[in-house]
This record gives structure tokens, sequence and C-alpha cells, in this order.
């Protein structure tokens, strides 16, 4: 098929050829394929009412619950020939600033009733436009405002910005393009063989961009996506029984909660035979929780993949085609269609196989970088150094990896303090900034815990604290996930000779068993 | 039985709580912190073991269960 200047017109296709059939579905309410694209026409109309003239676009920030009233709100964006940028509804409002404040006076909030009184505390600028979604979604149509303002869209013009962790404690918005979402599903479709028969479980934070897989095939194929309500992780045990009694037949999970439903034991309990296809990325699976899943859910597909957001989910992938012992690392895989990957040894030379280097991305998935931010992007979306002869341009992603005899990529680690902790992805940096903002505190370290996949933070204060309300007043800045697990105050802390915080020392402590 | 009480006592003896002046029977567990999101799990087979009930998904998805209140009502329902 030929890849259309928005994604969008996937959704017209759909509307047209499935129409009264279900798209999305959460703990509300069910939208067809209709009613999703006339929810997402009438967004439109209220946002480019709201425009201003101008050649740049305006990014949309999504600020609701997790519901089929983001994904109208998304489909809005796009009918208005804007990106849009999912913001999680417990997002901190300082953080939720920071983002206006990139955003550059450009820009629009969708919001519900009580997200409104926080944006109100906020400091928005006049040129942003602010719109309530029951407002929004009640404006008239308007097709041919639509038209023109798709018309102008090319495939590479941005789809959705999606804000991640900065080391520096401001975010940093991944701008991928309709060009590398489109790809994707359709590389999902050919992949998992989705059809309008299937409905995908989503567990994904729209913030996090596993969910495009839910998306995108969604509007892709005409299946059904299911919004699985969000209270419901927090019970891993009662996922299984979502699945059976909603004949979820896809999911698309973050480790984390595969692992913790395989811990619950559940999966001996409770058969789903719908499900055929589980796939699963964001950080390492382990083959003890996966093989607890293959001898109980015996029959389904089983899928590795690995991707950074900066490259629109997903770049390798590999169909576990064979059996693992508990210990055994499971492979990344090979390179998705349109992409390719390279190992970058120290010397910036393509290493050989089983010689570990980083790990860089190559093909259409590359996103076109951080948004509002070049020289950040310019250091990691760079020419390809092994290619004098044309410009290739290649994300650096900072993974380590090698490729083993099988020709098959394995994942190594981190080359630097970015850590995953279940499946979210945290600069320990951003951790610090947050915390020397909080009363007393003269000092910050976090170091990350492996042995007990927590965050240990270090301060450095005269003053008594409690981990508790330490962290209520943390949460001010980050989000919930980036709380440490664990505070340890210090009155000074060990220096290196030049000076330096000595986190060699700091971890040392905790691997030992001193904090 | 006092059903509340029972779920309380748990919850302050299993998350380290003591006499927190701030904790009681309406306190929103989660976003205060009490309790982190892997101790749901702990509550839920600590009232189903010691009540002898079953929390399904519906029940999960359709009431709030963040307080000792709110649990101790959804408790109640299934006794």
């Amino acid at each position: 098929m030929i890849i259309p200047n928005s994604a969008v017109r996937l959704l017209d296709a759909a509307a047209a050829k499935y129409g009264d059939k279900t798209a999305v579905s959460d703990e509300y309410e069910s939208v067809s394929f209709s009613e999703l694209k006339e929810r997402g026409m009438r967004i439109a109309a209220s946002l480019l009412y709201a425009s201003r003239e101008g050649y740049m676009p305006e990014p949309v920030m999504v600020y609701l619950p997790k519901s089929a009233k983001c994904i109208a709100s998304f489909m809005g964006a796009m009918y208005s020939g804007n990106p849009y940028v999912p913001i999680a509804y417990d997002m901190p409002a300082n953080r939720i600033q920071k983002i206006v404040d990139l955003l550059d006076g450009r820009g629009h909030i969708i919001t519900d009733e009580a997200g409104m009184e926080i944006v109100k505390t906020m400091d928005i600028p006049p040129t942003f436009g602010v719109h309530l979604y029951s407002d929004a979604v009640a404006a008239e149509p308007d097709e041919a405002a639509a038209d023109k303002a798709l018309s102008r869209i090319t495939d590479l013009d941005p789809i959705y910005i999606m804000f991640t962790s900065g080391s520096t404690g401001e975010p940093k918005g991944v701008t991928v393009p309709h060009r590398g979402a489109v790809d994707y599903a359709l590389w999902v479709q050919r992949t998992f063989n989705i059809t309008s028969a299937d409905k995908l479980g989503n567990q994904a934070p729209f913030y996090f961009d596993n969910s495009i897989f839910d998306i995108y095939s969604m509007l892709l194929t005409g299946a059904e996506m299911a919004i699985i309500p969000e209270s419901l992780f927090m019970f891993p045990s009662k996922l299984p029984e979502f699945i059976r009694d909603n004949k979820i037949t896809v999911i698309f999970w973050v480790p984390t909660v595969m692992i913790n439903v395989a811990n619950s034991g559940v999966l001996e309990d409770i058969a789903m035979p719908t499900l055929r296809t589980v796939a699963f990325c964001g950080e390492v699976m382990p083959n003890t929780q996966l093989n607890i899943w293959r001898r109980n859910h015996k029959g389904a597909v089983y899928a590795n993949l690995y991707g950074p957001t900066e490259i629109s989910d997903v770049c390798t992938y590999y169909i576990v085609d064979r059996e693992f012992d508990d210990a055994d690392p499971l492979p990344i895989g090979r390179a998705c269609e349109n992409m390719r990957i390279i190992i970058l040894n120290e010397k910036n030379e393509v290493a050989k196989p089983n010689e570990q280097g980083e790990l860089c991305v190559i093909g259409t998935g590359v996103s076109l970088g951080y948004w509002n931010k070049p020289e950040i992007s310019d250091k990691v979306f760079v020419q390809n150094p092994a290619n004098p002869y044309y410009e290739e341009r290649i994300y650096r992603t900072g993974d380590l990896a090698y490729i083993n005899d099988e020709g098959l990529i394995m994942y190594d680690g981190r080359m630097d303090n970015q850590i995953k902790v279940k499946g979210n992805r945290i600069e320990l940096g951003e951790i610090e900034c947050a915390a020397m903002a909080v009363t007393g505190v003269k000092g910050a370290a976090a170091v990350f815990d492996a042995a007990n996949e927590r965050i240990v933070l270090f301060v450095e204060s005269c003053e008594s604290l409690v981990l508790r309300k330490f962290n209520n007043e943390l949460k001010q800045y980050i989000p919930k996930y980036m709380l440490p697990g664990k505070l340890v105050v210090m009155d000074r802390f060990p220096h290196t000779a030049n000076d330096k915080i000595d986190r060699v020392t700091l971890k040392r402590m905790i691997t030992e068993g001193e904090v | 039985m006092d059903i509340a009480k029972t779920i309380s006592d748990f919850i302050i003896d299993k998350f380290e709580i003591g006499d927190d002046p701030d904790f009681n029977n309406d306190v929103h567990l989660f976003n205060e912190g009490f309790v982190d999101s892997f101790g749901a799990v702990e509550i839920v087979a600590f009232v189903e073991d010691t009540f002898n009930i079953k929390i399904t998904q519906k029940d999960i998805t359709l009431y709030p269960m963040n307080t000792v209140n709110e649990i101790a009502a959804v408790v109640e329902s299934k006794l």
C-alpha cells in the first residue's frame, strides 16, 4: 500500500469499511470507527477555530485520563494537521509546565474539568489554545477546514511528540513522523497477521510509545482496541480473567506486567483460549517468567520486540522459536523491515560478530529528533560514521549490544545512567534535579538498586527526612514511577579526588547491604 | 468482626506505618505513599484469604479500592 500523508487517512478508510464496528473500548464506552471519525472531526474543528496563522504546526497536548476520549483527541489533532502530545493524567503540573514552555507558546491543551483546574494554576501563554474535551467534541465538524489543513501535510511531518525523561531535569520530546507510525503498523499487521477479527488488549499508557502498536494496528486493520482499565494493573493476577472475559486475541505488554502475571501463579488456573499472540517490549524479558507463560499458555506466538521511543517504537524483533533455559538471555533478534541495525564499537567502527558496541538504528522509523532541542538531537541523531558516501542519519541508542553466532542481536545493558523501572524509562539525573528542589536538600544522588528493583536516593541534608513525606514533595516535580523506594540521608557525600560525588562508593553501599 | 479494623491493622503492620498521624481509614493509600503499587496485590490476597472471598477483575474495575473503608465496603458486599 502507499503510505498516506497523514495516519488519520487510515481512520477515513476504516470508518468507510467498518463503520459501526467497535474501534476502541474502555471501561465506560465502546466507540465505533464512524463515531471515532466523527469525534475526531469535531475536535479538529474546535482546534482549527482556535488556531493562529503561521507556518509551523501547533502541537496538541492531550491531558485526559486514559480512555477512548484520548484516542478521539489524537484523531482530532491529526485532522487539524497537528501532532499530538500525550500527557499522563497524573503528571505533576511542574513537568507539564516544562512541556508547555518547550512548545514555545504554540499549541493547544485538551483536558477535562479537573484537569482544567490544574491548567488554570499554570503559566499558559495567551497564544496557547486551551480546550475542554466536552466542548471540543461538541463542535460542528468542518470538513473543508480539515481537508485544507491535511492537504499541506506530508508523511514526514510529525504525528506525535512523546516526552521522555531527560538527564538535565527537562523532559525530551521525541518527534515522530506519520511515516514512522504507519510503516510500523504495516509491519505489525504483516508479522502478526492482525485482522479486523482481532481484539487488542491495550496495556501501554498513551505517553509510552508501545501504545502505537495498538492504536495504529486498530486503524490499519479494523481490529478492536480494548483499553484495559488502569486499576487492573495493580492486580496482575486478575489480568488473565480480563483477557478471557473480553476475548482478547493479541497483547503487547511491557515485560514487568508479564512477569507479575507469571509470578502470581494465576496462569496455571485460568485459560485464555482466544489469546494467540503475546508480544512484549520496553525492557528485558527474563526467560524464567516467559517459560511460565509458555508452559501454561501453549500455542501462542511469543515475540520479543526492542526499540527506543526515538525510532517509532520497535526496530528489532525475535519470534521465540525454540526452548530457552530460565537463565538464558532472550535475543532481541533481527531488524524489522525498513530498518537496519549497526553495532558501533568504541572506535566508531562496525563491530565484528560477538564484539560489544553501541546499537545504532537506521531506517524509516528513525524519528525527527527532540522537539525544540537541536543541541541534544545533534548528539544522538548523526551521520552514519560507516558511510562516507551520502547522507544517512542514524540514531545512537546508548544501548550496548552484540551480534551472536546465529546472527541475532543480543542486548547487553546501557552506556549511561538511564534505567528502566517497571518498564518506565528514567534518567537518574531527572530525579536528582527534582530532589534538589526540596527544601533542606544540599545534594542528591540517585542510584539504581538492581537487586531490589528500586531507586535509592542519597541526599545531603542536615534534616531528618522520611521517605513517604519526601516523596510527596518530589511528586510535584516528577512522575510517580520515578519516586525512590529508599531514602538515605547523609551529612556529607563521599567525594572523588576531583570533587565529584563518589557514586562508586554509594553503589557499593547498596550492593554490600549497608543501606 | 470489624472488617475495616482487620484491614487497617494488616496494612499498618505490613507497610510499617506505625502511629503516623496522617493515616486513617479514608486516606488514599497509594496517592499518599503509604502503600506502593506492589502492595495492592498483598492487600487483595490478604482480604481474599482472611474473609474467604474472591475479588474479581470486574470488582476492581467497577469499585474504587484506594482507602481502607473502600476496601472494606467491597469485602462487605461479598460476605
